[in-house]
């Protein structure tokens, strides 16, 4: 297990390579000039250009990309092209308020969508299934933005209960960094838990048809027992992946959570380096959320083996 | 006698006083964008001037009159000649770090902003010498007399000349500076500064205001707050619930589809503050066909509805918007109504369509650039291009992003090879207000602005408006100007847009003029 475990750590090392090279490929292809946009109107071509060469923009390619992929290997990301500051300094800026809210988001999701699906999947074809898998539909359509405006109006504005928007650090207390996140995590979780609670009830009901469940009932083991011993752990690799391939989703929506309650986090840091071809910013979000979801995946990979013993690497 | 209950009662609410006292003391601010970058010189953004007016002070400043008037400088005298221009400066005058401010930090402060700016480029081919007389005392020493430069050292748009220690000043103009030493009534905390969220400023308490009221840029600028944080919110819904939950103090642009939201809490006052606001310009590419030829361009004028473009950018209260607008910022001194009837007789298509058919202009296409990420913009381009369909033109409106639009503006090709035809844009309403400064009004060809219009007649009456000495002279100037844009339309003028801003009634003294400023203000 640790021998797998090291393997797929070194596995990281080329697709991180090959997305380096694709990100920093695509922003070398792509239309548009962080110089030109620091000129401004006013600029001449002249002063473009100078700008150009400070920046070290008008390098050949391979130039640009070798010492980029050597100061990554030396722990170095590069510097803003518009604020001058380093990119590690503007990174751990925002992590935490994402990382906060992806893990309050997962947290709502799993402890709501995991024990939804097993009821629909337990009443199944009931009033109670069918309001479930309305509420799946009503989180996979309607756009995270709407979801967010929507509770800020009820509970910010019209009832007063939270603030509409902003971010107060873990640092400054619990209940200050929670009350700014409770409904960005929920407008987040929406589609989350939409897409956990429909996976988990699919699998439950494929698991409560399975002939030790009926020996399980037979014996006379109780109903919650049967459901959250026996079946749920059955179901539980199934669910697992899409908690892991869930996780993109959370990535994407970070971005227009952040961006609906004004929340500094990288989601943000990231459209606004687009925005503004600040090249050093984008590869450097891009090649951390990669690793992210690589090492995501591994954790999921891992999980398996507590799930399911017969999983062996 | 003091009894347990109200001192348990008192130290429970001390923390929330002391909240509520620090909250008293912070003005919470949502500026228009990301303050991305913090050197006024280097960056031509309007939000890196306004982050400029809040930490660095200027020699002269404008006051609501658009006058320059003295500011760190205690006085000024010009030689007879007019070449020699000798500049004292106030005493008591201290950089953030406590040392004081020289004449050598001001020269070395004007030679970086004359690198950049486009009025500083003018100093920077004039300057013979600048020397300092005394650590108060320098003099600037021209080849050809220039009445205008106590306007350019004091201008409020974007490069400003900001003071700055000199050795932050020697800093290459092409490179950000890294030390934000200022001269200004307030100090940049950088370590609390979260690009895209937060930029943090506090009260210097060695700053020394002039002893006058507030007047624009010029006049007193008493500090009534320690701290000033600006937001970045960049969701306007978002902005718009955090001012209305009080949670903000003031937010600089609102969205006009947004206002009647805000009008209706009491608590909130809207209003426009920049009076100068923005002019809309539609520009042309005058290197390529079709609008190579003037007469294409001028086939256009007959069709401008200035109202319908103002109504798609700015909403259709008559208050956020003014016309007609000529080639000069409506409501500044220069603004005058030479050949106006051009934009303000009857409006007619048939008759643009006429002058289009006359004009020579053979189908070909004609590529507009809008970048959807900027709302008024694109707002501008999609009645621009609407209209020139039905004048006849074979458009094809091209979206994009704000980013690939100013790149793409540099590329002077045909539109099939990656150039453009025309675009629309806003220019700051002090940009425009003076020959010097508007570049949609320059013919400097290859040399000048995105479109690369050439008109030897335009840039010799730009420099008689360098030389007028009287007002009177600048108008006159100002009349032949607009005629001759008239004449060659080098772009149309598309109206004065006046975005208002919307703040929380508690706060007061909002000095208005131009760009958000935030000294005189108090709260309470």
């Amino acid at each position: 297990m640790f021998a797998y475990i090291i393997r797929r750590v070194l596995a990281t090392i080329p697709v991180m390579a090959v997305v380096a090279l694709f990100v920093f490929s695509l922003l070398y292809i792509a239309p548009g000039d962080p110089a030109a946009v620091i000129a401004g109107d006013q600029a001449t071509p002249a002063d473009v250009e100078r700008i150009r060469e400070s920046l070290g923009l008008d390098r050949p390619y391979l130039v640009r990309f070798g010492e980029w992929v050597w100061n990554i290997l030396n722990g170095d990301m590069g510097v803003s092209i518009f604020t001058n500051l380093p990119v590690t300094t503007m990174i751990k800026q925002r992590i935490e308020p994402t990382l906060s809210l992806m893990v309050l988001t997962l947290i709502l999701a799993v402890s709501i969508a995991v024990p939804m699906g097993v009821v629909a999947a337990w009443k199944h074809g009931t009033w109670i299934d069918r309001c479930v898998m309305g509420f799946a539909v009503l989180g996979f359509s309607v756009p995270v933005f709407v979801v967010g405006y929507v509770l800020a109006y009820i509970f910010a504005l019209e009832l007063d209960w939270l603030p509409v928007q902003g971010y107060t650090a873990f640092k400054e207390g619990f209940f200050p960094w929670l009350e700014n996140l409770v409904l960005p995590a929920i407008a987040l979780g929406g589609v989350y838990i939409a897409l956990i609670a429909r996976i988990t009830r699919a699998t439950m009901l494929e698991v409560l048809q399975q002939d030790y469940i009926r020996t399980a009932r037979a014996k006379g083991v109780g109903q919650r027992s049967i459901l959250f011993l026996h079946a749920l752990k059955n179901a539980a690799v199934p669910i697992v992946t899409v908690i892991g391939i869930g996780m993109a989703l959370l990535i994407g929506g970070a971005v227009v959570t952040e961006s609906v309650f004004a929340i500094p986090g990288l989601g943000r840091l990231t459209v606004d380096a687009i925005l503004r071809r600040d090249y050093p910013v984008i590869q450097g979000v891009v090649l951390l959320f990669s690793f992210v979801y690589v090492l995501v995946n591994l954790l999921i990979d891992v999980l398996y083996t507590l799930f399911d013993p017969r999983i062996r690497y | 006698m003091i009894t347990r209950r109200p001192l348990l009662l008192a130290a429970l609410a001390a923390p929330s006083l002391a909240r509520a006292q620090t909250a008293q003391r912070t003005l919470r601010f949502i500026p228009q964008g990301n303050l991305a970058n913090i050197d006024p010189v280097w960056s031509t953004t309007v939000i890196a001037r306004n982050h400029g007016l809040m930490i660095y002070d200027q020699l002269f400043g404008l006051g609501t009159d658009f006058q320059p008037k003295h500011q760190m400088a205690q006085g000024h005298e010009v030689s007879a000649d007019g070449l020699t221009w000798r500049i004292s400066l106030r005493p008591g005058l201290k950089f953030h770090d406590g040392a004081p401010v020289r004449s050598a930090d001001c020269i070395a402060s004007i030679l970086r902003w004359s690198k950049r700016d486009v009025l500083g480029l003018r100093l920077n081919a004039l300057l013979e010498e600048a020397k300092a007389e005394s650590d108060s005392v320098f003099t600037l020493r021209l080849k050809r007399p220039w009445p205008g430069l106590a306007w350019a050292l004091g201008k409020p748009s974007a490069n400003i000349c900001a003071i700055m220690p000199e050795r932050v000043a020697r800093t290459d103009p092409f490179k950000q500076i890294e030390d934000y030493t200022g001269s200004g009534p307030f100090i940049f905390r950088p370590a609390q500064w979260v690009p895209g969220s937060l930029a943090v400023y506090e009260r210097f308490a060695d700053y020394v205001p002039r002893q006058e009221p507030a007047d624009f840029l010029a006049g007193g600028k008493p500090v009534h707050f320690d701290r000033v944080e600006w937001r970045v919110m960049p969701d306007p819904a978002t902005a718009a619930g955090a001012l209305l939950n009080n949670e903000v103090d003031w937010w600089e642009t609102p969205l006009p589809d947004l206002l009647p939201r805000l009008r209706r809490n009491r608590e909130i006052e809207i209003d426009v503050i920049n009076t100068a606001g923005n002019l809309g310009v539609l520009r042309f590419n005058h290197l390529q066909a079709p609008f190579d030829n003037p007469a294409v361009r001028r086939a256009i004028l007959p069709a401008i509805d200035q109202r319908a473009f103002m109504q798609a950018a700015y909403g259709e209260d008559p208050a956020l918007w003014r016309i007609p607008a000529g080639a000069f910022t409506p409501g500044t001194p220069l603004a005058n109504d030479a050949g106006l009837e051009v934009l303000t007789s009857p409006r007619s298509i048939e008759a643009a369509q006429k002058l289009l058919r006359e004009s020579g202009y053979a189908g070909q296409k004609v590529a507009i650039m809008t970048p959807t990420d900027l709302a008024n913009i694109n707002a501008l381009t999609e009645v621009a291009a609407d209209l020139m369909r039905r004048i006849g033109f074979n458009v094809e409106l091209q979206a994009t992003d704000w980013g690939t639009a100013i790149q793409r503006r540099s590329n002077r090709n045909l539109p099939d090879q990656g150039g453009w035809s025309a675009f629309c844009t806003t220019w700051e309403g002090l940009d425009t207000s003076v020959p010097g400064s508007h570049q949609p009004l320059r013919g400097n060809g290859l040399e000048g602005w995105a479109g690369w219009s050439s008109s030897p007649a335009r840039e010799a009456l730009r420099e008689d408006w360098f030389n007028a000495t009287t007002l009177a002279e600048e108008r006159r100037v100002a009349a032949d100007l607009q005629r001759l844009v008239w004449q060659e339309a080098p772009f149309v003028p598309l109206g004065q847009g006046r975005p208002p801003q919307a703040w929380r009634r508690s706060l007061s003294g909002l000095v208005k003029g131009g760009p958000s400023l935030f000294w005189n203000l108090r709260k309470g």
